[in-house]
């Protein structure tokens, strides 16, 4: 509901100065194993710019919109159709429209939300 | 209906009574000291409390309800679009779609807004009654029944409204979603086993049973194939565009609906007729959950984003919720063969410690395991000699090579089950099953002595099984059905009167709002949902999503 987003909005915005710090030790430390690199340097390595997901002013909130926008979700789904043991991006629940952000997190490690229903779903999530 | 004349039944006396409002506190307070006038309630008493300037929160005595949010204000400015219908429908689900099609067969324009990308629903099973091959005096026995399972706090008005439109309902269903390509039958009465001895002797009860599978087909799969027949017949869908709030004119009639698209953009929907919400449970609201049914903290969850939105729309727009104590369900049908699941064989508990009369059904186990370490988790347990020593129990028993489906580990493709939810293994030792249903071995094992022990005494004397149902587990390989029991579903919501019409606290209909589905009050009412029909949930959204459609269109 309005007021939820609205607070989370809030919250978000206000992480975004307590972790600036966090995020820009985490671009220093870059020689990490393949599976513990974070997305913003994934993204950072093929010159996708702060700006590109944050927006240009205050630093914006990063909602699914974004992602879509250089992200096309049908493609997407094509290209991991063969991915065992299940396809993250076209599924029984959201077709190919899961939120992206129950999955990747860019300055975090990424999770699986499938594996909390179905044990046996064991995807690595980059 | 003229409402002011007639007697308010007990159940709507006792929602107006308990429930939660706007006006919870005034409506208390005017009750209290002068004892229970239910008739009294219908009449025009004072109108529904203004909203505060400041409170942002539902209240209830006092206390800040954090899960209902007052809806804030949004600027004609910020309205990026606006399209007027006939009905708008919130929610494209198991009762959503089927109002939304019945409403434009009925010759409404109608919008159906969906928060998810797809229509989305669970389970496989509808019913409704066969009204032709019944007898009156069969049906009232089973409504009479369910009123019983319900703990008799449910409606009677209601359950009779399914009971008496349910098979008409359940074959526009079954016709609508062949339409749509979907796939789904008629089975009958056959698997109704939960009804055997409810009507009299030579008494007809029988009953029309959609099911929409093999899984992994569900009904999820069929609602969607009843979306395409409504998306032809016209219904337009708006998908990623989750209501958010009603728009209400200055008499409180609802004329509309505002929603969100993902660009963060709010669009207007009005509805000359009516808004029915569908929007369904709210499982995946913490805060929800945790005022009404407490005992759900521990147990996982099998839906996602049903976040209780339709509940804060209808309390702002003047709403009752029914009072805490709402009905759960919680199931596993599928880690092993659902119709083994009421069988009485040893069940162990995570830890592997036996902990109940197994006769207690499956549906029930979730109150013996709330805990945090069993979280609904239990296995049960049988040994070679299942076939022969089980084969009068309630249910139907899969053979050996049946139950392969049903393993993880055994290799091949999985038909009729959802391969990554089942459950089921099979060892040669006690102490390799314990490993396998994650149960702690030296325990497990010691507990099953135990309960062949019990078992040659022919005496219960742990938990006072019949000794009919004591069949030890002694001979390999031995067998274990993991259970999970997780909430399916809540079942609680908000009070309508029999034409699915929104009441106030004074018990008055609010014009233009609607409900359907689980959101719905008045269906049921005891601590867990009954099983006695099966599919009456389905059976109940397809059935109040048939008629309040209609009704709606007809306005
Ligand atoms: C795994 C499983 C198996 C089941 N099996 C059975 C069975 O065999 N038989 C049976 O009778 N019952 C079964 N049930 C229960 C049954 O599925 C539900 O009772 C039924 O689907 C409820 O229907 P509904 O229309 O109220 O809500 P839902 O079918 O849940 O639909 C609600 C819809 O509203 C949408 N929505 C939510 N908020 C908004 C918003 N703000 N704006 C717009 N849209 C919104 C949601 O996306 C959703 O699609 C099962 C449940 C589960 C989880
Ligand atoms: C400005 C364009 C742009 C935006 C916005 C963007 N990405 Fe990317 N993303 C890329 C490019 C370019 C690549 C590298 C090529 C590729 O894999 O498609 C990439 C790669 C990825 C990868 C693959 C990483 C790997 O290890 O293979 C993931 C996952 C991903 N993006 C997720 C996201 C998510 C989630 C968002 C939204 C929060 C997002 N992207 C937003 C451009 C973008
Ligand atoms: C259910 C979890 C989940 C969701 C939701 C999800 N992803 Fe992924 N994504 C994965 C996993 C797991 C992989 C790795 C697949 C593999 O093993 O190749 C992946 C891979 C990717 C890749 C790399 C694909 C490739 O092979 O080059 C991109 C790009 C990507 N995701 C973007 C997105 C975007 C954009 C969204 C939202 C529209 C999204 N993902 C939603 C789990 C998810
Ligand atoms: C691919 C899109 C993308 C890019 C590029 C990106 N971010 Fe983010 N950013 C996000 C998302 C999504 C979040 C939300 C948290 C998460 O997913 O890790 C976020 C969150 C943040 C936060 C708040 C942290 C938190 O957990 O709330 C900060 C600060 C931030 N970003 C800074 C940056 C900076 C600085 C850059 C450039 C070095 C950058 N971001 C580049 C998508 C992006
Ligand atoms: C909140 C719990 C939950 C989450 C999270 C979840 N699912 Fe499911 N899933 C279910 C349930 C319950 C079913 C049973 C059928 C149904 O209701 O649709 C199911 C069924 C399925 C099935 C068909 C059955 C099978 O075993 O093949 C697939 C495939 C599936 N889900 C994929 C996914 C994927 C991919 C994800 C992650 C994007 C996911 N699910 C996340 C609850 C969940």
């Amino acid at each position: 509901m309005g007021i939820q987003l609205n607070e989370q909005w809030n919250n978000t915005m206000k992480n975004l100065t307590i972790m600036l710090s966090l995020v820009l030790s985490i671009f220093a430390g870059s020689a990490l194993a393949k599976d513990t690199v974070l997305l913003d340097q994934t993204h950072a390595a093929k010159g996708v710019k702060c700006a590109s997901c944050h927006g240009k002013e205050d630093r914006q909130a990063v909602p699914m919109l974004k992602c879509v926008q250089c992200h096309n979700t049908e493609k997407l789904a094509a290209k991991t159709a063969d991915v065992k043991p299940v396809n993250p991006h076209n599924n029984r629940h959201f077709a190919t429209e899961t939120d992206c952000a129950k999955c990747h997190h860019v300055h975090q490690k990424s999770e699986n939300l499938c594996v909390s229903c179905h044990p046996r779903f064991d995807l690595v999530t980059p | 209906m003229s409402k002011e004349s007639k007697e308010i039944d007990q159940y709507t006396a006792s929602v107006l009574q308990n429930g939660i409002s706007r006006r919870t506190f005034l409506t208390r307070a005017a009750v209290g000291s002068s004892g229970l006038a239910f008739a009294s309630l219908g009449m025009g008493s004072a109108s529904a409390a203004p909203i505060q300037v400041g409170t942002e929160y539902g209240e209830i005595g006092g206390a800040t309800l954090g899960f209902l949010p007052k809806p804030k204000p949004i600027a004609d400015k910020d309205i990026a679009t606006t399209q007027t219908f006939d009905v708008v429908v919130v929610g494209a689900g198991a009762s959503g779609v089927p109002a939304a099609l019945s409403a434009r067969e009925s010759g409404a324009s109608v919008a159906c807004l969906q928060k998810q990308a797809i229509p989305v629903s669970q389970g496989n099973t509808g019913s409704g009654i066969d009204l032709k091959n019944s007898d009156k005096s069969a049906i009232e026995s089973l409504v009479s029944r369910l009123m019983a399972d319900n703990a008799h706090r449910s409606h009677p008005g209601l359950l009779r409204q399914w009971a008496y439109n349910s098979g008409e309902a359940v074959n526009w269903v079954i016709d609508r979603v062949k339409q749509g390509g979907g796939q789904i039958v008629d089975q009958g009465t056959k698997p109704q086993h939960g009804i055997r001895g409810i009507a009299d002797e030579g008494d007809r009860l029988n009953f029309v049973t959609s099911f929409c599978g093999p899984k992994p087909y569900t009904t999820g799969d069929a609602i969607r194939a009843l979306a395409k027949t409504a998306e032809k017949a016209g219904v337009k869908f708006f998908f990623n565009t989750p209501a958010q709030q009603l728009i209400q004119d200055e008499s409180g009639k609802v004329i509309g609906v505002i929603a969100q698209t993902r660009d963060g953009k709010y669009h207007k929907y009005l509805a000359k007729k009516g808004v029915i919400l569908s929007s369904g449970d709210y499982q995946n609201n913490k805060a929800m959950c945790d005022f009404f049914i407490p005992e759900l903290k521990n147990f996982e969850r099998k839906q996602m984003d049903r976040t209780g939105d339709g509940f804060a729309m209808a309390y702002w727009a003047g709403g009752v919720i029914e009072p805490v104590g709402h009905t759960k369900m919680l199931h596993d049908f599928d880690a092993g063969p659902a119709s083994m699941c009421d069988m009485p064989f040893l069940a162990v508990n995570r830890k592997g410690e036996r902990f109940v009369n197994e006769k207690v059904e499956m549906s029930l186990m979730n109150n013996y395991l709330k805990d945090e370490q069993n979280a609904g988790h239990y296995s049960q347990v049988f040994d070679s000699d299942y076939m022969t020593q089980a084969k009068d129990w309630p249910g139907h028993l899969y053979s050996p090579e049946e139950l392969k489906v049903y393993m993880p580990e055994e290799p091949g493709e999985k038909k009729g089950v959802y391969p990554s939810l089942t459950n089921t293994y099979s060892a040669n030792t006690l102490e390799e099953l314990a490993v396998k249903l994650e149960c702690d071995p030296k325990t497990f094992v010691a507990n099953v002595n135990r309960y062949n022990e019990l078992c040659k005494k022919g005496k219960d004397e742990d938990f006072g099984k019949p000794a009919s149902k004591m069949v030890p587990v002694l001979k390999p390989p031995f067998y274990g059905i993991h259970r999970r029991m997780r909430v399916s579903t809540i079942c609680s919501g908000i009070l309508v009167n029999e034409n699915h019409q929104v009441l106030d606290a004074d018990g008055k209909e609010i014009p233009g709002l609607f409900i359907v589905g689980n959101l719905g009050a008045g269906f049921y009412g005891g601590v867990d949902y009954p099983l006695t029909v099966f599919g009456l949930s389905l059976g109940r959204c397809y059935t109040f999503g048939y008629l309040a459609g209609k009704y709606v269109a007809k306005l």
